[in-house]
């Protein structure tokens, strides 16, 4: 059955009202010039190309690996229903005349589909691939990342040399068993603040250390912000943050601005519960190296009772990257009490002192 | 089986076929195969979006057609990525040097770099593009110069830092001169007659009034930016002249836009093809075409470097909107 079409012969734009007589080795375009000749043309089959995408009502074709290209054009149901039933893999895709099928159906499959990737992507396959990154980056590449982190914010930062050297004594007394160098900083200032950097380096404010009473409230900070270190939870937050941030802009980055603005803020209040369970992982691990080095486990929920005073109004936990400091207290406390018999650890005791004369 | 008459004048209308969910099927299903690729699909992806806007819109009765295929634009993206990867390595090695003045030459290579490789972006964009975008089986052809291009560029852009942006609208016309100047489709050829001056006020304007009333100006400038792209494109067929006029008001670009931010977000972006296809609905609903075109004489344009343009397609990469 011969189907109508519009034919281009590629040299000029004139139309050519047309037929097409398909086989199944070639098609045969007939039509009649405007000096009115019969024209014949033959199309081998496997040289078609389809030149458009699915849609209703219009299939077109094209012919020939060099420029000029011949070309049909066609909106006659006939010859679309056969192409939607071709079984020639140049004439038609038939997922595409599948998905086109029932619209409603498809597009309620596509967005589950859709939806389904994206949370399997963002949930599981980036965190994954995020933390698998950094566990795996070889210890240089960690000490190099810190190193110039450190630089970086050093800059801002007024270092206490001789307090760093007194603390860096204590630090060395303990027993940890890093993988890393550590090393550690006392920064002067006002703020209540202490944090540990890929690769194993630690800075803590003056004003947090002013407040600290005992040796085990001391190692209970070190041994929290060690486990930042050895776990290497900057470098995981960080991977996580930037395999997430970025899926979820080029998701969403396109669309507009509001929905970008509210998916990011999304993203980070899933990041802010990450971070807290990291927080919580470093007081537990932190309690474990308290346990090596022979202090009170109560050193712990002290040192956040100091950290809650400075600070009255707990923010709630689902706003904050730290636990609670409440919450923090009752599940250290409770740790503690399970702790045999009043311990003390008089070397550390000894480098404590020594701190403590400094302030 | 007719023949068309030999003189075949006819005062063209353009239009737009697209329907939302249509594109919609097209869109998601390209999503998903992009996302399960890693990304490795997206050249394709994009062909595939570009291709059913092009022959959604129909000129005389006749569908245009965009001929890229994802393999050439996937090597042109190869090529992309190597030369970023590179700059990017140079950049980081240059930044953990700590070495000052390792640190600020590649900072400023790697700037400038990004700067200068936007006329050369340009031009491959326009070029590729163009070879492979067809109406009637004739192709269109870009006869830009690379090297004039590329200086002309670096002129206008100098001229604008030094007057603190105020040449910018001349540059930009400038741009859009050359480029239709140089774009034939046939034996047809184009022009853009706006002048910078005139852009210089509409911009003016904008600044001056978009405070005062508190961004609902905005909807004015839409339709006088849209009015003068669109209304200063000249197409010319042996001697006689073609061109565009779009009419809408500014009530219209409000309609558009309002709709088209509730749309997107209260489905979480879920509508942005219905709103792709919403948009050029709007936009070819206003265009209209005045003067008489011969649809029927023009005579393809001799083309020795259709396979060339290829060269150009990692340019492409850039994602330059030509519309």
């Amino acid at each position: 059955m011969p189907f109508n079409t519009n034919f281009f012969d590629g040299k000029t734009s004139r139309t050519h009202r047309a037929t097409v007589h398909i086989s199944s080795l070639n098609w045969r375009i007939s039509y009649v010039d405007e000096y009115n000749s019969p024209i014949d043309i033959l199309w081998k089959s496997e040289n078609i190309k389809k030149t458009d995408v699915y849609t209703k009502g219009l299939v077109s074709f094209s012919y020939g690996d060099m420029f000029t290209f011949q070309r049909i054009e066609s909106s006659d149901k006939a010859f679309i229903d056969f192409i939607n039933n071709s079984e020639h893999k140049n004439l038609n895709s038939s997922l595409d005349v599948l998905l086109h099928r029932s619209k409603n159906k498809s597009l309620t499959v596509l967005l589950l589909t859709l939806v389904g990737l994206a949370v399997i992507m963002y949930f599981y396959i980036i965190p994954a691939v995020a933390t698998g990154f950094a566990s795996t980056l070889s210890k240089e590449n960690v000490i190099d990342f810190g190193d110039y982190v450190f630089r970086v914010i050093t800059t801002d930062l007024d270092i206490d040399e001789e307090a760093s050297v007194k603390l860096q004594a204590f630090v060395d007394e303990m027993k940890i068993e890093s993988t890393f160098p550590l090393q550690v900083y006392v920064a002067k200032s006002s703020e209540m603040n202490a944090f540990a950097l890929s690769g194993g380096k630690m800075i803590i404010f003056s004003s947090l250390l002013e407040k600290i009473e005992n040796e085990a409230q001391l190692t209970a900070l070190i041994g929290h912000e060690v486990s930042h270190i050895e776990n290497r939870h900057m470098l995981k937050n960080l991977a996580r943050n930037l395999g997430g941030g970025i899926f979820v802009s080029v998701l969403f980055g396109d669309v507009n601005g509001a929905t970008t603005v509210l998916m990011d803020n999304a993203h980070m209040f899933t990041q802010l519960s990450y971070t807290r369970r990291l927080e919580k992982e470093a007081d537990i691990f932190g309690l474990d190296i308290m346990r090596n080095n022979d202090v009170d486990l109560h050193g712990m929920p002290q040192l956040f009772e100091i950290l809650q005073k400075k600070s009255p109004i707990d923010v709630p936990t689902y706003l904050s990257n730290h636990p609670m400091l409440k919450d923090r207290i009752d599940y250290t406390k409770q740790i503690a009490r399970d702790q045999k018999g009043v311990l003390i650890n008089s070397v550390l005791k000894e480098k404590w002192s020594k701190i403590q004369q400094a302030y | 089986m007719e023949v068309i008459s030999e003189r075949s004048m006819t005062k063209p209308t353009i239009k737009y076929f697209g329907k939302g969910a249509e594109f919609a099927i097209i869109y998601f299903k390209n999503i998903i195969l992009t996302i399960i690729t890693f990304g490795l699909y997206y050249p394709w992806a994009k062909v595939e979006i570009l291709k059913y806007h092009y022959q959604s819109t129909e000129l005389d009765q006749t569908r245009f057609s965009f001929h890229a295929t994802g393999k050439e634009v996937f090597r042109g993206f190869i090529k992309v990525y190597v030369v970023f990867i590179l700059l990017y390595a140079f950049l980081f090695y240059a930044l953990q040097t700590q070495n000052s003045f390792l640190m600020f030459s590649a900072i400023g290579f790697f700037y400038l770099f990004i700067l200068l490789i936007i006329p050369f972006a340009i031009h491959g964009a326009v070029r590729y593009r163009s070879s492979r975008s067809s109406w009637k089986g004739i192709h269109f052809k870009y006869l830009g110069n690379r090297t004039e291009f590329f200086w002309m560029y670096v002129k206008g852009l100098l001229i604008t830092i030094l007057t603190l942006g105020i040449y910018g609208a001349w540059f930009q016309v400038d741009i859009r001169k050359y480029i239709f100047s140089h774009l034939r489709f046939g034996d047809l050829s184009f022009d853009f007659k706006g002048n910078g001056g005139d852009l210089f006020i509409i911009n003016l304007k904008f600044i001056v009034l978009v405070y005062l009333t508190l961004g609902i100006y905005t909807f004015w400038y839409y339709r006088n930016m849209l009015r003068f792209y669109v209304n200063n494109i000249r197409v010319y067929q042996s001697g006689r002249e073609v061109k565009f006029k779009t009419n809408m008001q500014a009530g219209d670009v409000f309609e558009l836009i309002f709709i088209n931010v509730l749309l997107i977000v209260f489905t979480l972006g879920i509508a942005t093809p219905w709103v792709a296809v919403r948009t050029l609905q709007f936009f070819f609903r206003f265009l209209e075409i005045e003067g008489e075109l011969d649809a029927n004489v023009i005579q393809q344009a001799k083309y020795d470097d259709y396979d060339d343009a290829t060269g150009d397609d990692a340019l492409d990469f850039f994602d330059i909107d030509l519309l």
